[in-house]
């Protein structure tokens, strides 16, 4: 259908209106256009409203040219069947917007396949693989505990996919469990909650993405009380992620932490440097992108934080390579990822270490920086020197002066002894780790 | 006397053909992309200046050209609301300016983590621009954080003065004008050297010019800043 009409219309709104305002309110519009005269739709009422007091008379004129019969409509979403004739004086009308429980699209792009694993994730993964292949059966509900960015959604999708493969008519429905709220809210609003409830209710799995955020909502807890019961009553799989274990999510019901706890609970830690590395391999090979591992390597020392600031770093790396035509190599990595680590380096001082350290510990700071040689001072203080050497640019004798003005070679058997532990005693290496984290996000 | 100009010259818009890339080059490389079909979310940031809003612009003209449906959002702009983000994700291509104003905010962090997820699962493309990189803008939402800085984040520097005389060139070029590089040259030892007030400079000589029947020459430019040094 052509669109000369609208062309018209908008070669005379950029005149009458602000570059900004155009690109703002105007270009988000879809237009078609038939003998009745032009539609347009708007993603949402504020678009309506914004085109309705501000240049809705002027787009008007322009179509009138064509005929005196022609009329303009302009209503909310994708559905032109829904429109309605906008009259000066017409109030809104407000179609029901896309909720998530209509849609609950699955990723396809995320599959066990491209799932690197290694030791920090491989429990659950072997767990998602495992409910993949048996739905409802193996581990009900399954329940992925993990920080930001270490695969949790990968996994998600990564089962509901599974499922979808092995049953095309399986209705499946991923959910963030933000948006289960707020589509629990407009269903009230828009009185269709028993649609809401029945449309969760009737599925085959029901993937709902970072439940932490049902915290302190009472009324989404109760409604997805009931919904959970439902599923699982009648062998239906449930999947849920946190970004902690259920007992440590704040403000939720004790009777759904306690369901939560029925089936398999398995946590994702952040990926150990290997893990790291084959994950931009992978994620190099997926692109086509030839990655040499010094540099994948290089990258994955010094992003620590999460694997979507690995894919950040990676695709930096390949949008200049593609710019300048160059390969990729240890010298263009450091070059191209200048400004991101610097700004990374910048992120993590002495000072944020120590007060990181002293506050998982629990410890004072004249703890940290004093003399004493009890363990549970020393070994927090040895750990904050190493994690100084590991993630600053700090030469040994400045990290020995701003612990207490210790000489560098304490430091450097600070960073040895941390190191060994780290191998050799559990406890340490998890502290370590969970530092690492903590400073890194 | 004077001949009254009429105002028939050029809008100053946005587009990638008066943008001086300079340092900036493979930035606005992997926009152009962008808007050429590939998917994906890049962060820009740079300080006040640097070309950040002009770039996104730019972007949405260019999508209006090339039929890919888009919209620009001024989130620093105090009169918009999280709602207006609702449905946006049905677009191909959406560009947020100053992100860092709505961190912390949370309607404002879960409006936009929504848009993200709409906007992703149905192969969209997405631009943000901050005066801080995606660890600094300081968001609550980590998940919304790790997930912008996903994409390929760029610094957008600020221009040298050899660079700012280039940009005078090609942004008068591009509006039909010859400046000289004697005369922007003079320009950038005269007036503040930021580029908006450079470019404004432009655009209140362009008219002078087209008023006097002169051209750009660093005589004329002095008589305009009535300069007597």
């Amino acid at each position: 259908m052509s669109n000369t009409l609208w062309a018209r219309c908008l070669q005379q709104l950029q005149t009458e209106l602000t570059e900004q305002q155009v690109n703002t309110w105007i270009r988000p519009l879809q237009a078609s256009e038939d003998e009745k005269g032009l539609h347009l739709r708007a993603p949402n009422r504020f678009v309506v409203e914004w085109v309705q007091s501000n240049c809705l008379d002027l787009i008007r004129e322009v179509v009138a040219e064509r005929g005196p019969d022609s009329q303009v409509t302009l209503d909310i979403g994708q559905n032109s069947a829904a429109a309605v004739n906008v009259a000066p004086e017409a109030p809104v009308v407000s179609s029901m917007p896309r909720t998530t429980w209509q849609s609950g699209r699955l990723n396809p792009a995320y599959h066990f396949d491209n799932f690197v694993q290694g030791k920090s994730n491989q429990l659950a993964r072997a767990a998602a693989f495992q409910v993949a292949q048996n739905p409802g059966l193996s581990y009900n509900p399954l329940f992925i505990a993990g920080g930001v960015g270490l695969g949790k959604t990968h996994l998600m999708h990564s089962i509901g996919n599974a499922i979808r493969a092995r049953n095309p008519q399986a209705k499946i429905a991923y959910v963030r469990s933000v948006h289960f709220v707020s589509d629990m809210v407009k269903a009230l609003q828009h009185n269709k909650i028993d649609e809401f409830k029945n449309a969760y209710r009737s599925l085959d799995a029901l993937l709902i993405d970072d439940i932490q955020f049902f915290a302190g909502k009472e009324r989404s807890q109760e409604e997805f009380f009931h919904t959970f019961n439902d599923l699982i009553d009648s062998q239906k799989q449930v999947v849920l992620t946190a970004d902690r274990y259920p007992k440590e999510v704040d403000g939720l019901e004790e009777r759904l932490v306690s369901r939560f706890g029925w089936g398999l609970t398995a946590a994702i830690e952040p990926p150990e440097l290997e893990t790291s590395v084959a994950i931009l391999m992978t994620k190099a090979e997926l692109e086509n992108v030839v990655l040499p591992q010094e540099v994948a390597f290089f990258i994955a020392q010094r992003i620590r934080s999460n694997v979507r600031e690995l894919e950040g770093a990676l695709r930096r790396l390949v949008a200049n390579s593609a710019f300048t035509g160059e390969p990729i190599t240890l010298g263009f990595a450091k070059d191209a990822l200048h400004d991101l680590l610097v700004v990374q380096n910048k992120m993590v001082t002495m000072a944020t270490i120590q007060k990181t350290v002293m506050e998982y510990f629990k410890i004072r700071m004249a703890d940290l920086l004093g003399k004493s040689r009890r363990r549970s001072v020393a070994r927090p203080r040895q750990i904050a020197m190493a994690l100084t050497k590991e993630l600053t640019n700090h030469s040994l004798p400045e990290i020995g002066d701003a612990f207490g003005s210790r000489d560098h070679t304490t430091v450097l058997h600070a960073c040895r002894r941390i190191d060994d532990l780290r191998n050799t005693d559990v406890r340490v290496g998890e502290d370590y780790k969970n530092l690492l984290r903590l400073l890194s996000t | 006397m004077h001949q009254l100009s009429l105002d028939v010259q050029l809008a100053d818009y946005a587009v990638f053909e008066s943008f001086y890339a300079g340092e900036n080059a493979a930035a606005v490389f992997a926009l152009q992309r962008l808007v050429k079909g590939e998917q994906g979310v890049v962060w820009l940031w740079g300080n006040q200046d640097a070309g950040k809003s002009h770039l996104l612009q730019a972007l949405i003209a260019q999508a209006g050209i090339n039929g890919v449906s888009s919209a620009y959002l001024p989130l620093g702009d105090a009169t918009m609301q999280p709602g207006m983000l609702e449905g946006m994700g049905e677009l191909e291509l959406i560009c947020v300016d100053d992100v860092q104003a709505i961190a912390t905010n949370h309607d404002w962090e879960a409006a936009l983590f929504r848009l993200y997820e709409e906007l992703f699962q149905t192969g969209g493309r997405l631009v943000v621009a901050a005066n801080v990189a995606p660890g600094g803008a300081g968001f609550s939402l980590r998940d919304l954080m790790s997930r912008l800085a996903s994409g390929a984040t760029f610094r957008l520097h600020a221009l040298s003065d050899k660079d700012s005389v280039f940009a005078l060139q090609k942004r008068a070029a591009w509006r039909g004008l010859n400046l000289p590089e004697e005369t922007a040259s003079y320009l950038l030892t005269r007036v503040n050297r930021s580029p908006s007030v450079l470019f404004a400079l432009l655009d209140r000589l362009d008219k002078q010019a087209l008023t006097a029947q002169r051209k750009l020459t660093v005589p004329f430019v002095r008589e305009v800043l009535g300069d007597q040094s």
